[in-house]
């Protein structure tokens, strides 16, 4: 599967692209508008990573190109700009995903997983990763063909997760996903440990191999 | 107090002084010249009867007159010099006492000595000084009655333009679009005055639209680094090879980067608010957004065990744009929860025109004054960016609503008043 990313910083293109690499991504990178544009001309990507304000045009340009020629890639636009409006233009022109900077990377390679999901899987609602199954429609997971009885907010972490699999995700990030703008109203990361515990309890018991590991202070690392 | 007020007080004090002073003079003068008139009166008797005494060689006889009362009486010796007097007489007619100046001298006449006793009355005189003493008064107060008017009326009209000033100033807020518009004035010293205004307010916008703009594009221009390290520190810790104590760096790094880019992101939402970029407007029931938020917050309110309790008017709408009255909702809910010590309580009370959230206080009432200011920190909010209520400020601002902080039984109220009235 292919990537393109979109993205004037050099050094931001670098990060996502070492973030994403693995065995199953080859990742490109653009840095300016008339490559981008060469680019998703000559070739087809599963999933482009597409900063809206860049040098020589604008990404929603880019955008509208690729739905006039019916490309099928799936779109997560980067922007600094975080504005209702702005995601609403982005998401009307048909973009799959709108992501604000500065993001952490773990959110974007969640985004991407299921961007790719819909993409590639074709909207199949089945994610199958090691001895787990989930329903992302009906939000269930099973292991070993049982039903796990997940809370909503166990059932996020571990779709989260296998989104980020075998990297180490940061707790920061962890509890920026689960509570948006609002992590800083938590003041420390105690509920974060409480849901992981339990999650890690409950998978388990249902007789999972212990996927997720503790890396040091600094997060979790979901290892299949 | 105000300045006619002021100079009318100095004025009429000034005017009393000098008249009473004047008066005092003036009676003072008037009586001496007039006493010394009756005097001259006296020593002309004295010539008269001296003159005719050396003439006839006896006294003349006494004829009794009104204002003067002459008496002889024989002495042995000579008393010396002739003397000057004031005295008190009851009088023959009205049996009261009488103020009468009297002139003693001694005369000899066929070898037998007499002291001359000549009196006149100062009934005269009195009157005189009384009627004075009586204009002196009435023109005090004519003139004060006057000066007063005069003050009202010409002073009120003079100092109109710099009344008008004062209005225009009142109305100048910074961070406005709109400047203070100063009435031209042909009084040189208002029109400098309303020059030297024009220009300081000049200035002051520019400054403070330079600054805002600084404070702006600083903030855009570290969007991009912060983004960077960001990403940096995610793509390190995936290194398998970190050991422990670098793990203990990265995070240190991590949480630091973390807290930098939410004080960013607050810093633009401020300038953002500032600049007007949430205008529309849109009717928004406020009890229905709090219970979203509420569903929002419920993790982080059940992790701190914190009891939450609603008393709301289910049909109080506001207006407001959404995008700003949840940024609102947001930060003032987010606030109460942050600031609740574990498992106390959250009291939210939804009212047309009010909104009021009141929480468990860990600590004592805050400082009003400074609380809504950016990063007036308490010393016990470690981990907030400080923030949080000066967007709720400016946010309220904004949409025309005003905010409260009341501390009572122990609890923080925050209050959002949304309709004045």
């Amino acid at each position: 599967m292919k990537v393109l990313i979109i993205e004037d910083e050099k050094e931001l293109s670098n990060s996502i692209c070492t973030y994403l690499d693995s065995e199953s991504f080859v990742c490109e990178a653009a840095y300016d508008f008339s490559t981008a544009m060469e680019k998703i001309s000559l070739y087809d990507y599963t999933c482009i990573i597409l900063d809206i304000t860049m040098p020589g045009g604008s990404g929603l340009d880019i955008l509208k190109e690729l739905k006039a020629n019916n490309k099928s890639d799936g779109v997560l636009i980067i922007s600094a700009r975080n504005s209702l409006d702005d995601k609403v233009k982005g998401l009307k022109a048909g973009a799959d995903d709108y992501l604000t900077k500065p993001f952490h990377l773990p959110e974007l390679g969640a985004r991407v997983d299921a961007i790719i999901r819909r993409k590639v899987f074709g909207g199949k609602n089945l994610v199958k990763i090691g001895n787990l199954a989930l329903n992302i429609q009906e939000k269930t997971a099973m292991a070993n063909d049982k039903l796990l009885d997940l809370t909503r907010m166990e059932y996020d972490l571990l779709l989260y997760f296998t989104g980020n699999k075998n990297r180490v995700i940061s707790k920061g990030a962890m509890a920026e996903h689960i509570l948006g703008d609002n992590m800083d109203t938590a003041g420390n990361y105690d509920f974060l440990y409480t849901h992981i515990k339990n999650l890690r309890k409950k998978l388990l018991q249902a007789g999972c191999p212990d996927y997720i590991k503790s890396v040091y202070g600094l997060g979790y690392k979901f290892t299949v | 107090m105000k300045l006619f007020t002021r100079y009318n007080r100095i004025n009429l004090f000034a005017t009393v002084i000098i008249f009473l002073l004047s008066g005092l003079a003036f009676y003072f003068l008037l009586k001496y010249v007039l006493i010394d008139q009756v005097d001259e009166d006296l020593k002309i008797e004295q010539h008269e009867i001296q003159t005719y005494a050396g003439k006839y060689h006896q006294l003349p006889e006494i004829i009794p007159v009104r204002d003067q009362r002459t008496g002889y009486m024989p002495v042995g010796k000579d008393g010396g010099e002739r003397q000057f007097t004031s005295i008190w007489l009851k009088d023959t007619i009205e049996k009261q006492p009488e103020l009468f100046r009297q002139l003693i001298f001694y005369i000899t006449v066929n070898n037998q000595c007499y002291r001359v006793t000549v009196r006149k009355s100062l009934e005269g005189t009195d009157d005189m000084i009384r009627s004075i003493v009586t204009i002196t008064l009435a023109t005090i107060l004519l003139i004060l009655v006057v000066s007063f008017f005069i003050n009202r009326l010409v002073l009120k009209k003079l100092w109109q333009p710099f009344y008008d000033s004062l209005a225009a100033m009142q109305q100048f807020e910074l961070g406005k679009n709109k400047r203070p518009q100063f009435a031209a004035t042909n009084i040189e010293e208002f029109s400098i005055m309303n020059e030297t205004l024009s220009q300081a307010t000049a200035k002051a916008h520019e400054d403070y639209r330079y600054l805002k703009e600084f404070t702006e594009n600083a903030s855009h221009e570290l969007q991009t680094p912060l983004a960077i390290i960001r990403s940096k520190l995610d793509v390190l810790i995936q290194d398998e090879n970190l050991s422990e104590s670098q793990s203990r760096v990265v995070q240190g790094a991590y949480e630091a980067i973390q807290k930098l880019s939410r004080l960013n992101q607050g810093l633009l939402l401020l300038a953002k608010i500032e600049n007007g970029q949430y205008t529309e407007t849109a009717t928004i029931n406020v009890s229905e957004k709090i219970n979203v938020k509420l569903e929002q917050f419920g993790e982080l309110t059940a992790s701190k065990g914190l009891r939450v309790t609603t008393a709301m008017d289910e049909k109080a709408v506001i207006e407001a744009n959404p995008e700003l009255f949840d940024i609102l909702v947001n930060n003032l809910l987010s606030n109460a929860i942050k600031y609740t010590p574990e498992s106390g309580n959250i009291n939210i009370i939804v009212e047309e025109g009010l909104l009021e959230i009141s929480n468990s206080a860990a600590s004592a009432a805050l400082d009003e004054s400074r609380l809504f200011r950016r990063f007036a920190k308490s010393g016990s909010a470690k981990e907030g960016i400080g923030l949080g209520l000066a967007i709720i400020r400016q946010a309220a601002e904004v949409s025309g609503f005003e905010t409260r902080y009341v501390f009572e039984e122990e609890q923080h109220h925050f209050l959002l008043i949304t309709d004045k009235n």
